[in-house]
Parts: structure tokens; sequence; C-alpha cells
């Protein structure tokens, strides 16, 4: 019985240092793993500023005029007619606008 | 006895042993039990460190989520000179990844001082390079720097914000309590080698982030403007101008555009002057465009109907011993010709026929003399005086747009009232403000101020403002295929070593709304003093146009009028 007792208070006592031990390892781990979570922040910032950057019409208006020879759409060229179909086809939701493009010569437009 | 000789021996070593013992005892009666108040003490001042954190600042946003200005953190590189033993090696090593002289990085590490800043706010490629050279005495920190992304790009909304995160001017400056990161002492737990541990209470203190700004401005919609604004600017060599695009029905600011723009990434360098947001934090004399709220009051007063018929005088009128003059030389002409052709006779014969008091009743009613209450720092209320305070002129003068000042909001929002069916709105450029997990913490709905102007008068002047475009002075605003109300505008400016009207000095603008029949885009232009031309017709027109023609692309709002396509299998759709 006595024996008993001494065990168990020295499995107690060890589970109790086991515990405290966990509690530091765990605290560290948390720790790296914020030191981590800080960079991946960090850089999902710097990426987000680039592709904002990136993304600015001025940029895209010049990429696409100086770079890629496109022009902006003359007059008659874009035409937004007003459709309103009488049913949904298909289950698709309905379209009121659609683009229609005319591929004509710029300059040529009436 | 063979035990006799180690007694005293035995003895010595348990008195070493024993006094040992109690040595150790005492220490740590005298650690643990007498000093040990003080200790701990000591202890806890080793491992906690309480720093001041201050969550990041939240991040503008257009309509569609764009983004317009955001938080990011930046290395920033110190010195501590006392513990550095090669100053000059230290400073050739960091000379090609700072791009800055070996020698000016020399001079501050040999100063006499414990901490000096080398560099500040480097790119983050910098910092990375930094980190895999080490250096002794040379630290790197990090430090939240405001970019943003889009440049120049709405700079004059947006506004900035100062080197320690907070507002200075604009969106930046209204918005700062809900943009700005909460500001909290946190206790740090560190061990003996100075890494910080995970608190031993379990539960972590972390400041806020700022919340998140949405605003009412389209991105593409202001690029257009800016773009339109500028090239405007730049052909008729003017000192600058302002473009203002908003939904009629709202009061929500799609775009507002003034020129000359700044980067608010570089503002150190600008004067405070390019900073100002001039569409509503200066007046000007409005000239011509005010005569559609002279009309608005006439109709709705029932002092003219559009087919009145008014006498042009020949285009020479004498009020107050002052001469009016016309740029044609009317003679009889509707109150709707009027309106179409500009005639100042026929204006201020208007503004007579109603009287100083009910003109200048109708003119508050419209929002002139009052803030619009927009939610953007500095704005001022106009210039209009009480008809107590009038010359003998002024009747005349104001009904002509001048003696009177007024801001491009204030016009573009009164004009709006009149395409939206006679509400005065509260014009706006924030719409949502949501917290970092994107909940929204404070939605703004459209706001009436008033309505100052029944319907049918809206409908009868929405023709007249028509004419304007299709046979009268704005017809260089005409949208192909929509239909366009609006008014030029050509005002003298007061030059400022006369105090008298400059005869060189104008502000050439125009004012309206597209398309007439289901207005979606209110849109004032102001150029201010051009050098080529000086009519309004002629400078700002054109750049209604361009602006409508492609925002009204871009939002997808289809032509009213029947199209005809050249294209044989596409003709069915053409047919009425």
């Amino acid at each position: 019985m006595k024996t008993f007792i001494v065990i168990a208070a020295m499995g107690l006592l060890l589970l109790y240092v086991w515990e405290r031990v966990e509690i530091v390892r765990v605290g560290y781990q948390i720790e790296r793993l914020k030191v981590k979570k800080v960079a991946l922040e960090r850089e999902r910032d710097e990426l987000q500023v680039k592709l904002s950057a990136l993304t600015s019409p001025e940029r895209i208006a010049r990429v696409a005029t100086e770079k890629l020879g496109l022009a902006p759409p003359q007059r008659g060229q874009v035409i937004l007619v007003n459709v309103k179909p009488e049913a949904p086809a298909h289950g698709e939701p309905p379209m009121p606008d659609v683009k229609l493009a005319r591929n004509e010569p710029v300059g040529k437009v009436p | 006895m063979a035990a006799a000789p180690y007694r005293g021996r035995r003895m010595v070593a348990a008195l070493v042993l024993l006094s040992g013992f109690a040595l150790i005892l005492f220490r740590l009666f005298n650690l643990q039990i007498l000093q040990a108040a003080e200790l701990t003490v000591k202890a806890d001042r080793q491992h906690r460190k309480a720093v001041s954190v201050q969550g990041p600042r939240g991040s503008i946003y257009d309509r569609h989520g764009k983004v317009l200005a955001i938080n990011m953190d930046v290395p920033s590189v110190f010195g501590v000179p006392a513990s550095l033993d090669d100053p000059s090696g230290v400073a050739r090593d960091l000379s090609p990844v700072l791009r800055v002289r070996a020698g000016e990085i020399e001079k501050k590490l040999k100063q006499e001082r414990s901490f000096v800043w080398i560099a500040r706010k480097l790119d983050p490629e910098q910092g990375r390079r930094l980190e895999r050279m080490p250096l002794e005495g040379i630290g790197v920190v990090m430090e939240g720097q405001r970019f943003y992304p889009k440049g120049p790009l709405l700079s004059h909304v947006l506004g900035f914000a100062g080197m320690d995160s907070q507002g200075l001017e604009g969106i930046e400056r209204r918005y700062d309590p809900s943009l700005r990161g909460e500001k909290q002492m946190v206790v740090l737990q560190r061990d003996a080698l100075g890494r910080t541990v995970f608190p031993k209470g379990l539960h972590e203190q972390v400041p806020s982030p700022g919340h998140n700004v949405i605003l009412t401005i389209d991105e593409v919609i202001q690029y257009i403007a800016e773009k339109e604004l500028e090239e405007a600017v730049t052909a008729t060599r003017a000192k600058g101008g302002i473009v203002i695009v908003m939904e009629p029905r709202t009061g929500a600011i799609l775009a507002m555009a003034v020129n000359p723009r700044f980067d608010p990434n570089t503002v150190q360098a600008i004067s405070a002057d390019r900073w100002r947001n001039r569409a509503l934090t200066d007046t000007y004399e409005p000239g011509s465009t005010m005569k559609i709220f002279v009309a608005a009051a006439a109709l709705e007063e029932k002092v003219m109907e559009p087919e009145t018929l008014v006498y042009g005088e020949n285009g020479r009128m004498v009020v107050a011993k002052t001469v009016i003059h016309d740029h044609d030389k009317l003679g009889w002409m509707t109150f709707a010709q009027v309106i179409q052709r500009s005639s100042n006779i026929g204006s201020v014969k208007t503004a007579m026929a109603l009287g100083a008091e009910r003109l200048y009743r109708w003119l508050r009613a419209f929002g002139f003399g009052e803030r619009t209450e927009i939610d953007l720092p500095g704005e001022v209320t106009g210039l209009i005086k009480e008809p107590r305070n009038w010359e003998r002129r002024s009747l005349a003068s104001i009904a002509m747009g001048q003696e009177i000042g007024v801001t491009a909001l204030q016009l573009v929002t009164a004009v709006a009232a009149i395409a939206n069916g006679g509400w005065l709105m509260k014009p706006y450029t924030v719409s949502e403000i949501r917290d970092e997990k994107g909940r929204v913490v404070v939605q703004v709905s459209p706001q009436v101020r008033r309505q100052p102007i029944s319907p049918e008068t809206v409908h009868t002047l929405s023709k007249i403002l028509e004419g304007v475009v299709t046979h009268g002075t704005g017809s260089k605003a005409a949208v192909p295929g929509y239909r366009v109300a609006g008014k030029t505008g050509t005002a003298q400016k007061i030059d400022p070593k006369t105090g008298a009207y400059s005869s060189h000095l104008s502000v050439g603008s125009f004012v309206g709304y597209v398309p007439a029949e289901d207005p979606r885009l209110a849109i004032v232009v102001v150029i201010d003093e051009p050098q080529t031309e000086a009519w309004g017709g002629v400078v700002a027109a054109p750049v209604f146009r361009r602006v409508a023609e492609q925002a009204l692309q871009h939002l997808g709002i289809s032509s009213q009028e029947p199209v005809k396509l050249a294209m044989t299998t596409s003709s069915e759709m053409a047919r009425p």
C-alpha cells in the first residue's frame, strides 16, 4: 500500500513536470510560428502593393498602347445593346446588356 | 583499534561537508527568503519587457475592392557606434546594399552616439539582403510605411498619412479614427537569451488593426477623369482644372479629379498648395452655369414658361449705369432659347422678374452658400451675400453667375438635384467601413438634404438643358447615342493686381448629366485660366463628352437610340 502511494506520488510529480516542460516547448513553437506568420503577412502585403501597382489603369493603358500597340475603341466600335430576354434560356441568369464589338479598322468608322 | 586514526579525518570531512551545506543553506535562505521580494522584482524586470505596439493602419479600397492605400512593414537600418570595431569596413559592406556612398555611412558610424539611423524605410529586398549579412553593431527593425500603389491617382481625395501613421489630409484625415490601429502597451516575456516566450497566462494581448475603408470612387472612371483633364489642361495651357463625376440618384462620388496632381508617396517634397482638394476648398465665380438655377426658380415660381418671349435688346442693355452685353445681338427669343444661347440679358430680365429675395432663396435652396457636408475635410461654404447687402447691380450680376462664389462640388450636387428629379443629395465618398475580418462596421446610405424643386419643373428644365447641347452653346458636349443635358459657363476672373475683372484670366466650365432621360452620371468640368480659348463650350464641353463617353461604356449603360449596324449578319438585331 505504502509503495503504491509513493509510486503514485512520484507519477503525479513526473506528470506535473512533464506538463510544465511541454507548456514551455509549445510556447516556443507558438513563438516561432508567430514570427513565421508575421513574415508571411509582410510578404502578402508586399505582393498586394505590387499587384495593385501593376494593375493600375494608368499602367495598363500605357502597356496596352505602347507595348501591345492597342488603341482605345473608337466611336461606334463598341455598341451596347439593350436586350430584354423573355425568359432566361437554360436556367442562366438574364443578361440585359450585350456587348457587341465591330471589327472595323480604326479611322473608317462613320 | 584500526578505526582510531581515521576518526579525526572523518570528523574533518564531515565538518567540511556540513559547513559547505550550511553555507548553501544560508545562501538559499538569504536569496529565497530574505531578499525574495527584491529579487523577484529584478527578475521580472529582466524577463518582461513592456512595449507600446500599434495595430497596422487599415487599407483604403475603391468600390470594386481595388487597393488605393495600404500599410506595409519595411526595413530600417540602425547602427550602434560603440560596439563597432571597424566602422570603415562595415560601411564598405553596407554601401552596395543601401546604395549610399561608403564615406557617408562611415561618417554616421563614427559619431559619438549610442544609436544612429543609417537608412530608413528601405525596399523589402534590401532588408532581406541585410539579414543575410552578419554584421556586428548593425541592426534592422521593421517600420510601418503607408503606400499609395497607384501613385498620383485620386491623391487629392485620399490625402496622406504622416511618419507616425496619423492621417494628415483627405480621407486619411477624415477617417483617421477608423483607419488608425489600436495602440496598446504589451508585456512581452523573454528567456535568458532574450527570445520572446509565450505568456504564462496563455492569453495574448494583440492590438487590433485599423478598419478598412471602402470608397464610392470607381478607379477606372477616376483614371478616365484624370487623364482627360490632364490632356485638356495641357492643350489649353491652363493653370489647372477639376472634374467631378457623381451618381445623381445617390450623391455618391464616382470620380474627383484635381489638376495639377501630386504623388502622395513623395509628399514631403511637395508644397501644401498642391495638396488642397480644390474641388471643395476653392470657390470661383460660376458664370453662365448659374443660369440653370435662375431658370429653375423662374419655372417653379411660374414667372417664366419655356415659350415665354423675351427681348434680347440686340445684345446690349444698361443696368445700374453699367452695360451688359451678350455675345450675339439677340432679338426676340423664347425663354428656352435664353438658356440655350446663354443670353446674359435674358437671364438678367428673368432674375428681375423673380426679384432679389426670391432669387436668393432659390439659390440657397440649391445649396449655394452652405457646405454640401461631404465626408472630406476642408470644405468651404462658398459666398453668396444676403439681399440687404446687395449693390444695385448685384441682382443682374448674380443672374450671370458673378458676385457669387461656388465650389465645383456645390455646382455638381445642385445639378444632380435636377438630374434625379429634384432631390438635393448629400455627396459622399465612403460607402462602407469594414473590420479586419471583413465584417461591415459602418454602412453609409444615400442621404437626402431636401427637395428644392418639383419633378414637373425638373422635366421642363431638363428639356431646355438638352437643347443647350443639341442646338446651343454646349454642342461639343454631345455624346453620340445618348441624350445629354447641361450648361456651359465662362467667367472672367478677378485680376488680383487690379481688383477688377481681368480681360485674359477666365474659368471655362461645363456641367451636365447623361443619359438625360434616366441620368446615371452628373459631371462638372472646370478649366482654370485656359490660355488658348476662354469659352466653356470650347475648353470644358469636349472634356465632358470624352469622360461621359468612356464612363458610360465602362458602366455598360446602353444607348437608348436605335443602333444601325453595318454588318449584314447582325442587321436583324438593329431593327427597332
